[in-house]
């Protein structure tokens, strides 16, 4: 219970207009981007905005103190539930802490407070030659402590790994207030257990990172984008391993089934052959444009032995800004299809992509649901979206059962239940099947070391 | 009109769209000023689920939030789902007013001052006045904004020493038959008397142009919950019309607002058809200009920069017809963040001075930036605003209606 004296307390150390605690505010700050429904109620008592470590710190001395929940935030748009404050208490917004501390152009790092926006941090390094590769669909308004604490991938994933292979290290306030470094600047470091690699994905339920030293790459100079159209699912999958085998590695490569084709020719008004079962969008990056010519006729020659039905190598900047605008609008072309739709973001090892594509049809078939599916063929994330109407009490049920079948068949196939995402609060209750009891059993060991009064975003990842 | 039914399933339809993934909040420019999750379209959006939902209760805080909105449209123009936020917030706005929770005062007094032809022409001649004797720097919020005119400028950038290339003039390729009327804007006619003679003067050297006496296109009473008033005028207007085919007029939320009459007639049976075709005949001035390929009188040597209205780029799709139109004028020069609100907003400003003057500030610095002579824009509202940053610069530029410099 967030007492009139402990806000008090709050507003000295924040300041007072970072306090917040209207209604209108705490209803503000209840949601994220997940499926869970904004009528759930679950509101933060008090919302407090801080702008430095060390206020950080003594927010979570008090809340620890007195037994206060607290749910770090970004700018939630995670899809998960992650930053929604399931027991009230505090909701802890690190919007404020927006500085790029430090590029270090010689070490090719940068050191950035949490904060700031993805596409920020990109155009800052941009601007040096320097390039952070992961691209979250969300980078032009997520955070990156947000990106930290859900490990968020992205479409460069491929070629490029995800955000926990750019961070070498944090600064991390833990629950009673400590704040402790973790990493460095140092690429070989051994000293004592891998704290960094720890937080990244814990979903703020262990600490609040409040600093990220991020490391960088040099910028490719050239880019281009491939469309292909493919008579089956298994022709376009296999296109994409012979590929990679082959040691073509694109920066991405997407993949859309046929119900993602179809939202996608309904939203935008586009007539596409009835025969094609599949598109994948690649992108390829090199030193120069003979290079990627050389990928491309490399891919043209893997993409004619599976039968492909058309290539498209984009001839300008634009037709390829075009190419993708119809990847990056999928998500929306498909949701506008029903008035609700479930997306889930499964993981799968890049070899079963085509079958668990298959077992997901079957579930759509015994449903009867539409399933759209599309994602990231190059490194076998996907993500099946069940479109349906849940004002038909038939539906409801139904979904549940499909969503709950989806998980159990990504298992069956050696994948598992979330790729970029996390568990938050909406997979909570498959964690046992993916991790065993023992495996769960020593998240709370963990769990218990780092926050004994279990005040740190309550109620999510595992079932209690 | 829309029963209290039709407003909620219109909210409900808008809203229930919002995936909630944040993609506006790196653009409102409320966001931008006060970043707190009320001031953005995601909260917006969502406190209006939740008074449909029941789990927001309707207080005159909720009321506020939803008056906090420019209805610039940025969020919906980049929207991946392309959320229509502006007409959630005016169908919550009447939906409110309607149930119980009352139009404000001021919004009363102005929607009655608009709606009356003979007020609106004595509030001009009375502005006119003010200006002369100086008390307009008196009034607060720019209500009496000065006006720097036509013949101000080409006194000072056009005379005959340095005055520039003439342009040529081609054949105006109008067919004779046209009929183009004028509609003039209240806001244009009350402030702006200058730049509004000058575009009859514009037109009438081009065609023609029937001068009507139109009444208010209602902007300030449809996004303010006074739908009677907007309706009752929108008819007149209609009717009003009826024997031009082409309403031009000089006041970009006007414009876009009378393109919007068939969408507001839509389900009505008896005006559907009668507003559809209204709206098919306006033309933004800038629009109109380019399609009849005029050119500007003269060149001066004056550098010009163009703050885009809401209403004109993302409101109507006008962006590359008033900058080739200056670029035909002037030196023009684009400034950075061209089309970001200014905050004016209908009566944003008066409402929330303090908000409104931040996102001005960034506006200032921007024209500031360009070393221009003068800022053009084309709306009323931006007018005020943008005389008020030329104060806040001690006179660093002028500013006027894209009609005076043509």
């Amino acid at each position: 219970m967030v007492t009139e004296e402990i806000k008090n307390n709050l507003r000295a150390i924040v300041g007072k207009e970072y306090v917040l605690d209207s209604e209108i505010d705490r209803f503000g700050y209840s949601y994220d981007s997940s499926f869970v429904s904004i009528a759930d109620k679950k509101q933060p008592e008090v919302i407090v905005r801080p702008a430095t470590t060390a206020e950080v710190s003594a927010v979570m001395k008090l809340a620890n103190a007195n037994g206060i929940a607290v749910t770090p935030r970004g700018t939630s748009s995670g899809r998960t539930g992650g930053s929604i404050p399931l027991e009230g208490g505090i909701a802890l917004s690190l919007t404020r802490m927006d500085k790029i501390l430090e590029l270090d152009e010689k070490n090719m790092m940068v050191q950035v407070e949490a904060g700031v926006r993805t596409i920020d941090l990109y155009n800052h390094c941009a601007e040096k030659g320097l390039f952070y590769p992961p691209d979250p669909a969300s980078w032009k308004y997520s955070t990156l402590g947000g990106n930290i604490a859900e490990n968020a991938g992205g479409m460069r994933a491929v070629k490029y790994g995800v955000t926990n292979n750019y961070v070498m290290g944090l600064e991390v306030v833990l629950a009673n207030g400590d704040v402790i470094n973790t990493g460095g600047k140092a690429i070989k470091n051994v000293t004592g257990y891998n704290m960094t690699q720890l937080f990244v994905g814990s979903e703020g339920t262990l600490g609040v990172v409040t600093k990220i030293l991020l490391r960088l790459i040099p910028m490719p100079k050239a880019r281009n984008t491939i469309q292909l159209m493919f008579p089956s699912l298994d022709s376009a999958c296999d296109t994409i391993h012979d590929m990679l085998q082959s040691g073509v590695v694109p920066a991405a490569a997407e993949l859309m089934d046929k119900t993602s084709l179809q939202a996608v020719a309904r939203h935008r008004k586009l007539d596409i052959d009835s025969s094609i079962a599949a598109c994948v969008v690649i992108e390829i990056d090199g030193e120069d444009n003979a290079a990627l010519d050389k990928q491309a006729n490399k891919i043209q020659e893997i993409a004619n032995k599976h039968d492909v039905k058309e290539v498209r190598v984009a001839g300008s900047f634009k037709e390829s800004e075009d190419i993708w605008a119809i990847r990056r609008g999928l998500s929306s072309a498909i949701g506008a299809m029903a008035p609700n739709r479930f997306g889930e973001d499964i993981s799968v090892p890049r070899d079963a992509f085509p079958d668990m594509i298959r077992r997901i049809r079957k579930i759509s078939e015994k449903y009867d649901l539409t399933i759209a599916v599309y994602g990231h063929a190059g490194d076998g994330n996907l993500h099946p979206s069940v479109l349906c109407d849940m004002s038909n009490p038939d539906h409801a049920g139904k979904v549940h059962h499909a969503i709950a079948e989806i998980f159990d068949e990504a298992l069956a196939v050696g994948g598992t239940l979330s790729g970029e995402h996390g568990i938050g609060i909406t997979k909570k209750s498959y964690l046992v099947k993916a991790l065993g009891e023992a495996g769960v059993n020593a998240h709370k060991a963990i769990k218990q070391a780092l926050d004994p009064k279990g005040i740190l975003n309550p109620g999510k990842i595992w079932e209690n | 009109m829309k029963t209290q039914q039709e407003l909620l399933q219109k909210v409900q339809e808008i809203v229930s769209q919002c995936d909630r993934c944040g993609a506006c909040l790196t653009v409102c420019p409320l966001y931008g000023a006060k970043d707190v999750e009320s001031s953005s379209a995601r909260g917006k959006n969502n406190l209006a689920l939740g008074l449909l939902l029941g789990v927001v209760k309707p207080t005159p805080e909720v009321q506020e939030a939803m008056n906090f909105c420019l209805l610039c449209r940025t969020c919906v123009d980049n929207c991946p789902t392309k959320v229509q936020t502006d007409e959630a917030m005016m169908a919550v706005r009447q939906y409110m007013a309607d149930t119980g929770g009352n139009v404000s005062l001021e919004y009363k007094v102005l929607g009655s001052l608009m709606k009356n032809r003979l007020m609106v022409r004595l509030s001009s001649g009375a502005l006119g006045v003010m200006r002369k004797i100086g008390v307009n720097k008196l009034i607060p919020y720019g209500v009496v904004p000065c006006e720097f005119t036509r013949d101000e400028y080409t006194a000072a950038f056009a005379g005959p020493m340095a005055l520039g290339a003439p342009v040529d003039r081609p054949a105006i390729s109008v067919s004779a038959d046209t009929k183009v009327a004028y509609f003039r804007g209240c806001g244009m006619e009350m402030m702006f008397p200058d730049a509004a003679n000058r575009t009859r003067e514009i037109l009438s050297s081009i065609t023609n142009p029937q001068f009507v006496d139109n009444t208010c296109c209602g902007l300030l009473h449809i996004a303010h919950g006074m739908q009677e008033d907007f309706y009752k005028m929108a008819k007149e207007n209609i009717r009003l019309f009826e024997n031009a085919d082409v309403v031009v007029t000089d006041c970009a939320s006007c414009s876009s607002t009378l393109k919007h009459f068939g969408k507001y007639f839509a389900d009505d049976p008896e005006w559907k058809d009668r507003a559809e075709a209204f709206s098919k005949k306006i033309m933004d001035l800038t629009e109109y200009l380019v399609k009849v390929g005029y050119k500007p009188k003269q060149k001066t040597q004056a550098t010009l920069t163009f703050h885009e209205p809401c209403h004109l780029g993302r409101g109507q799709g006008i962006r590359t017809q008033p900058r080739e139109l200056l670029k035909a004028a002037g030196n023009y020069v684009e400034m950075k963040d061209a089309d970001v609100c200014c905050g004016g907003a209908g009566s944003f400003h008066i409402d929330y001075p303090e908000i409104a003057g931040s996102l001005l500030d960034k506006k200032r610095i921007n024209i500031e930036n360009t070393h221009a002579d003068i800022v053009v824009t084309e709306c009323p509202t931006c007018l005020v605003q943008m005389n008020k940053a030329a104060e806040l610069s001690g006179g660093k530029f002028k500013v006027m209606h894209i009609s005076q410099v043509l």
